[in-house]
């Protein structure tokens, strides 16, 4: 525990040995540092620390830029178009801007979390304490902040602890986004390693984040049995008053249920959340309703079923206001970073502020404590809830076949779709009274609200969506497993050995928004495939809630089908946004706990363990935001692949490795010194796929690791050719690079892939103890 | 599939954890409602042997009624010119193993406890008889174990001829046991080696021999030879055993030489039987540890899937961080569960005489190896929950380690905080008190004085030492 700006000060005082008169001590901070551990290397990297380890991966993942957008406006020389090799005003090429525009986004992604994170732990810390002790899973959880030790060397003991890791990752945010500016980095690598660098910290900003949520509001500790939790549309009970809150910062979301509670009106009421507030909600208490993903908040207002809507921060629509307006439900804003343009009635009377949203005088008010946020909206809910009761919302089928007569079939409405979804058609049904194809757009509608924008007619077309497929919409009720927080050192014991040698063939971590069509479907196919495989599946986010949307032939969700346990064949949620960490920390405590490598301020050490011994692949099946881009930065510079679906192209690039360049694929042994070949393993650090079907067969490939003993190899090899057999419906055309030995090849196939080595010319090569470090090749003692 | 492309169903690593439900099940063999079912393996002379034949006594799957449960009994039986009858038992365990690549076949337990079902699926696709099991079987035996040179398979359904051979069957398995357990570290030349935890344990080499299984709990002596004979390059391999240096700590030439070698001059003596001095490194995958607990002179036992606390207070994390990684820490042994049922268990510190503390799980599985006068002596965590506690226990039951409390107890090592400025001069901080401490026969006095220090590190006394 550190201290801060202790003063002692003396007068006088007489002893056998000595006379003091006068004494004054300051000093600025006292730090307890009797962690046994020794400091490692690098506590707090600055910019530069990191930067061989970074040229490292990068020299081996090689940047591929796909420009999203040719020209830069970012100063006032520009425009400058950037094509066809031309440099700009400044002197950037295209390649320097697209990953300067990859710093920029992950640095918002960074300052988000940390931002999300300081101002947890400065509401925690009023409320409970500096000394508040960090807790998040009791005797099973020793390492408690893995990300945090790892990079900052701090191993945080009390909410006070946290504060001091935050000043850094603020620190470095900060330099982060300046090297940004323009006339600063020069060189596309420069850039990206910063990126690495802010997705590093962004690690570090969750974990603060979550660890101090944890430890004092009760939510479940690392707990693998944490509970089901309704999901759904179908599982709101309208017939209660319904307040939604929409977000990812819990705090206000606590004042609501703290309130509800007290005030009795537990069973009258439903507290239901979307996005990453729904499953911070349901951590605090565990009836509070998930209704969906991000891209469910549109469906969900224009539905009419919110009585009051409450938004705290992150991927919260801006035009919420307008839309709730629409449907007269009143709007509370919560959160600092998020006002609404409304007025500030934090310092107002909670019954006069209730009076004006009842009454409709206001639409919408910001207020800032999170205690009267919960007076307030519960106070709102009550009074408002019986007269919404009586408003119509959506249109009437009829109402909607009569307006889609309306549609001058100018297609802006599908050329404006992200997604490109098949819009006038549907309405040209309509007019024919078919709403099938309308009824359809409800599964792959992403819920932007872009078609509406542009229809010269201003047709509500998301409305008329939502109505078609109302019936579905109502018969959502599905269960998702409240985020568990941490994985247990005694699980990571469990699975370190077989994780390492191979023989769990991977790690699979499904994060971040499913905004995709049939991307929830999508989500929940991969997870059971890899699940049933006997991988680790982790989610987290919204993809979490993707995954528990669908049922088995037996009616069960993905999280009543699989254990919650981190073992072979779980299905664990860890949580929020935030909870990320988690997954990050596990890898991290498998080098830690499992074969002791030591934590503290070690990055580049641990780094090159995951990477080359840890099989896990992050996959972002419909990552959009910035903070998905910080998040898959900070598995980058741990070495972990990560993948993205179809619309991950506007990421502006990827990191691809070249299986064709034998050169690329060294590894010292760090037993001899020698340098060894390992093949593609794993081949690319960042990539888009396409399909699921292409995702799966990435996944399998991309766990594969230098380190896998022949039994690991030879599982991982055989699901990767039985996925690319059964979607590419051939042999996988580079399964001779990842052969070493033979037996490594799956003994079931041993006679097909034998002669295919053979007409490949392939060569027995050894299995080493793998590192990029050339530190770490042992010295051999006499 | 070239290699099975006469099976009817996939054959593959995947298929090895597929579940078959009991609506999804076409047939079972075996399981919990069939008394008697068996899989024996047995080594046979060269002409005794048809290689490749497989034969069915009794119905064939297809003429078995769809959702009921069959005996069965599946003999294996193997020839080959350096194959003998102790590995009978490797050979057997493998059936486990290839019958799960079987798409849509599950296969659980073994021997006289197997449980086996038919995907209804896969029935449908055309597995409706043993001959393609069979088939899978000799095919993964003959290219998985080249030792083997000839092999035949036989599936007993035949409820009569399964009871007659039952007996038989439970008789050979009694037999191996007791031979296995019955050999000794002194009657063989060689001992196995694993180094496969030398990726995350870069100093550790487990030393198997007849009396002690490998740290994980899952080669025995047995599977060492067999892994080494089949696989020479693998992660497993023979070691020369070499001088007998030191009978009762079990130290030998050999063993020494090699685990120098494997461990690059890290590790270079090693005793077998004892805790102390020492003891075998510990990987990190060991099943149980065992601690020594000072106030008592005793060991205390916990095993990995430990809940809670032991009796000193720590849980089994703790205990086992003390030793992991492939060190050699006094005090500490990380090992297998069935190392507790050895002769040669922590044999120079005075084996189970000394063992004072065991989880009431471990105990009820090694029960029948603690010797009848102690069993009732060791505490488990129903019995105590602290040291003190332990104390009276012990006391109470006269545990023998008793006698050997007249002796001096460690003294616990009290490491008292301390101090330091940053710049590494010694600073007092916060307590008046400690400021003429460090005068040392001189005096001091401080007037006026004013002591800024931007920041301040406080280590333990301890710690220091240790780096």
């Amino acid at each position: 525990m550190t201290t801060k700006n202790v003063h002692v000060k003396i007068d006088e005082m007489k002893t056998s040995t000595g006379l003091i008169k006068n004494l004054e001590l300051s000093i600025g901070k006292v730090v307890d540092d009797s962690w046994a551990e020794p400091m490692g290397p690098t506590p707090m990297p600055s910019l530069t620390t990191l930067r061989d380890w970074d040229m490292k991966l990068l020299n081996r993942y090689k940047p591929f830029y796909m420009p999203d957008c040719d020209l830069c406006c970012l100063c006032t020389y520009g425009k400058c178009d950037l094509t066809a090799g031309k440099r700009g005003a400044c002197g950037l090429d295209i390649g320097a801007q697209s990953s300067r525009i990859v710093l920029l986004a992950c640095s918002i992604g960074a300052a988000t979390h940390t931002g999300h994170a300081r101002h947890v732990v400065d509401h925690l810390i009023e409320k409970y304490g500096r000394r508040h002790p960090i807790d998040v899973g009791g005797l099973n959880v020793k390492v408690e902040a893995p990300v945090t030790r790892l990079v900052t060397g701090i191993r945080p003991e009390t909410l006070g602890d946290l504060e001091d890791v935050l000043e850094y990752c603020e620190t470095q945010i900060t330099h982060c986004l300046s090297a940004a500016h323009t006339g600063q980095e020069g060189n596309n690598l420069d850039f990206e390693s910063k990126a690495f660098h802010a997705g590093m910290i962004d690690q570090v900003g969750m974990e603060v984040a979550d660890i101090a949520q944890i430890s004092t509001l009760n939510f479940p500790k690392a707990d693998p049995e944490a509970p089901l939790i309704q999901m759904g549309i179908g599982t709101v009970d309208t017939s209660k008053p319904v307040i939604m809150c929409i977000g990812h910062n819990v705090v206000p979301s606590v004042g609501i249920i703290d309130y509800m509670k007290d005030s009795g009106l537990a069973d009258k009421m439903e507290v239901v959340g979307l996005c990453c507030t729904a499953f911070d909600n349901t951590r605090y208490y565990d009836r509070a309703k998930i209704v969906g993903p991000i891209s469910w908040q549109l469906r969900f207002i224009r539905g009419g079923f919110a009585d009051v809507v409450v938004l705290d921060e992150q991927c919260v629509r801006t035009d919420m206001f307008n839309e709730a307006e629409r449907v007269k439900a009143p709007v509370i804003a919560a959160s600092e970073k998020n006002c609404m343009g409304f007025k500030d009635r934090t310092n107002d009377p909670a019954d006069e502020i209730v009076a004006d949203l009842v009454s409709g005088k206001v639409p919408g008010v910001l207020i800032l404590d999170p205690d009267k946020v919960g007076e307030v909206a519960v106070k709102v809910a009550k009074q408002i809830a019986p007269i919404r009761r009586k408003m119509k919302v959506l249109p009437e089928i009829d109402e909607i076949v009569a307006l889609a007569k309306t549609c001058r079939q100018c297609n802006m409405c599908q050329r404006s779709c992200p997604q490109d979804l098949k819009i006038p058609a549907a309405l040209k049904a309509a007019t024919e009274g078919n709403i099938a194809p309308l009824t359809e757009l409800y599964e792959e509608c992403i819920g932007c609200g872009r078609c509406e924008e542009v229809c010269p007619v201003k047709l509500q077309i998301h409305s008329f969506i939502v109505k078609a497929g109302e019936k579905y919409m109502i018969e959502e009720t599905n269960l998702c497993r409240a985020g568990r927080g941490a994985v247990q050192d005694v699980e990571i014991r469990n699975v370190g050995s077989p994780i390492v040698l191979g023989e769990i063939p991977g790690i699979l971590a499904v994060v971040g928004c499913a905004n995709y069509p049939h991307g929830g479907k999508d989500v929940y196919d991969i997870c059971r495939e890899f699940a049933l495989r006997r991988y680790i599946v982790v989610t987290s986010g919204c993809s979490a809630m993707s995954a528990g949307s669908y049922k088995n032939d037996e009616g069960k969700t993905l999280y009543e089908e699989f254990t919650g346990t981190f073992e072979a064949g779980g299905v664990l949620n860890v949580g929020s946004c935030v909870a990320n960490s988690h997954i990050a920390g596990a890898a991290i405590k498998v080098a830690n706990i499992f074969a002791k490598r030591p934590l503290r301020g070690n990055y580049e050490e641990i780094a090159d363990y995951i990477h080359n011994r840890v099989g896990a692949v992050g996959l972002a099946w419909g990552a959009y935001s910035q903070k998905a881009a910080s998040i898959a930065a900070g598995f980058w510079r741990l070495g972990v692949p990560v993948l993205v679906g179809p619309h991950g192209s506007k990421y502006r690039r990827m990191l691809l490795g070249r299986e064709d360049k034998p050169e690329d694929w060294e590894v010292y042994d760090a037993r001899t010194g020698d340098k060894v070949n390992i093949g593609p393993a794993p081949e690319h650090l960042f990539q888009t796929v396409e399909t699921p079907q292409e995702a799966m067969v990435a996944i399998a490939k991309l766990c594969i690791r230098p380190n896998d003993t022949w039994k690991g190899r030879s599982i991982k090899l055989s699901h990767y050719i039985d996925l690319h057999k059964r979607h590419y419906g051939v042999m996988p055309p580079d399964l001779h690079l990842f052969v070493r030995t033979m037996a490594d090849v799956p003994m079931t196939m041993k006679d097909e892939i034998t002669a295919i080595l053979e007409a490949k010319g392939w060569k027995e090569t050894v299995i080493p103890d793998p590192t990029l470090l050339p530190r770490m090749i042992r010295k051999k003692k006499e | 599939m070239s290699m099975f492309k006469d099976i009817p169903v996939d054959v593959g690593v995947i298929y090895e954890g597929e579940r078959i439900r009991r609506n999804d099940m076409q047939v079972e063999l075996g399981g919990p409602t069939v008394k008697e079912k068996f899989e024996l393996a047995k080594v046979r002379p060269m002409d005794a042997i048809e290689d490749g034949k497989v034969t069915i006594i009794g119905p064939d799957i297809k003429d078995m009624k769809e959702g009921d449960a069959y005996p069965l009994g599946i003999l294996v039986e193997a020839a080959g010119s350096t194959l003998d009858s102790q590995l009978e038992g490797v050979i057997e365990r493998r059936i486990h193993g290839y019958l799960n690549y079987i798409e849509g076949f599950m296969h659980l337990n073994q021997r006289y406890d197997i449980w086996i079902r038919l995907g209804k699926k896969s029935f449908q696709k055309g597995l409706n008889s043993f001959e393609y099991i069979g088939k899978v079987l000799y095919k993964l035996f003959k290219s998985e174990l080249p030792i083997i040179e000839k092999v035949q398979i036989t599936f007993i359904t035949d409820p009569d001829k399964v009871k007659e051979l039952y007996p038989v069957a439970m008789n050979d398995y009694e037999t191996r046991d007791a031979k296995a357990r019955g050999l000794k570290d002194e009657e063989v030349d060689k001992f196995y080696g694993c180094v496969l935890c030398q990726s995350f344990a870069p100093s550790h080499v487990c030393v198997i021999t007849p009396q002690r299984y490998s740290n994980c709990g899952a080669i025995s002596w047995f599977d060492g030879r067999a892994s080494a004979q089949i696989d020479p390059k693998g992660p497993v391999f023979a070691i020369e055993r070499g001088e007998l240096l030191n009978a009762e700590k079990g130290e030998f030439a050999g063993v020494n030489e090699e685990v120098k070698k494997r461990t690059l001059g890290e590790v270079n003596q090693v005793w077998l039987y004892t805790a102390f001095g020492h003891p075998h490194t510990s990987c990190g995958c060991f099943e149980a540890v065992a601690f020594y607990i000072p106030e008592v002179d005793g060991f205390g036992v916990v095993h990995r899937s430990f809940k809670g606390v032991t009796v000193n207070g720590l849980p089994f994390s703790t205990l086992a961080d003390s030793t992991a990684g492939g060190r050699q820490i006094d005090g500490f042994h990380g090992m297998s569960i069935e190392y507790m049922r050895s002769k040669k268990f922590l044999a120079a510190d005075d084996g189970w005489n000394r063992v004072v503390w065991l989880p009431k799980e471990v105990k009820e599985r090694v029960k029948d190896f603690i010797p009848a006068d102690i069993v009732d002596k060791i505490a488990t965590e129903e019995d105590v929950q602290n040291i003190d506690a332990l104390k009276a226990f012990l006391k109470e039951k006269n545990h023998p380690v008793v006698a050997r409390w007249t002796e001096a107890v460690a003294v616990e090592e009290v490491a008292p905080a301390e101090a330091q400025a940053e710049e590494g001069a010694m600073m007092p901080v916060a307590t008046a008190a400690a400021l003429p401490i460090m005068a040392g026969g001189f005096k001091i006095i401080l007037k006026d004085a004013k002591i800024y220090a931007k920041k301040v590190i406080i280590r333990s006394m301890k710690d220091e030492k240790k780096s």
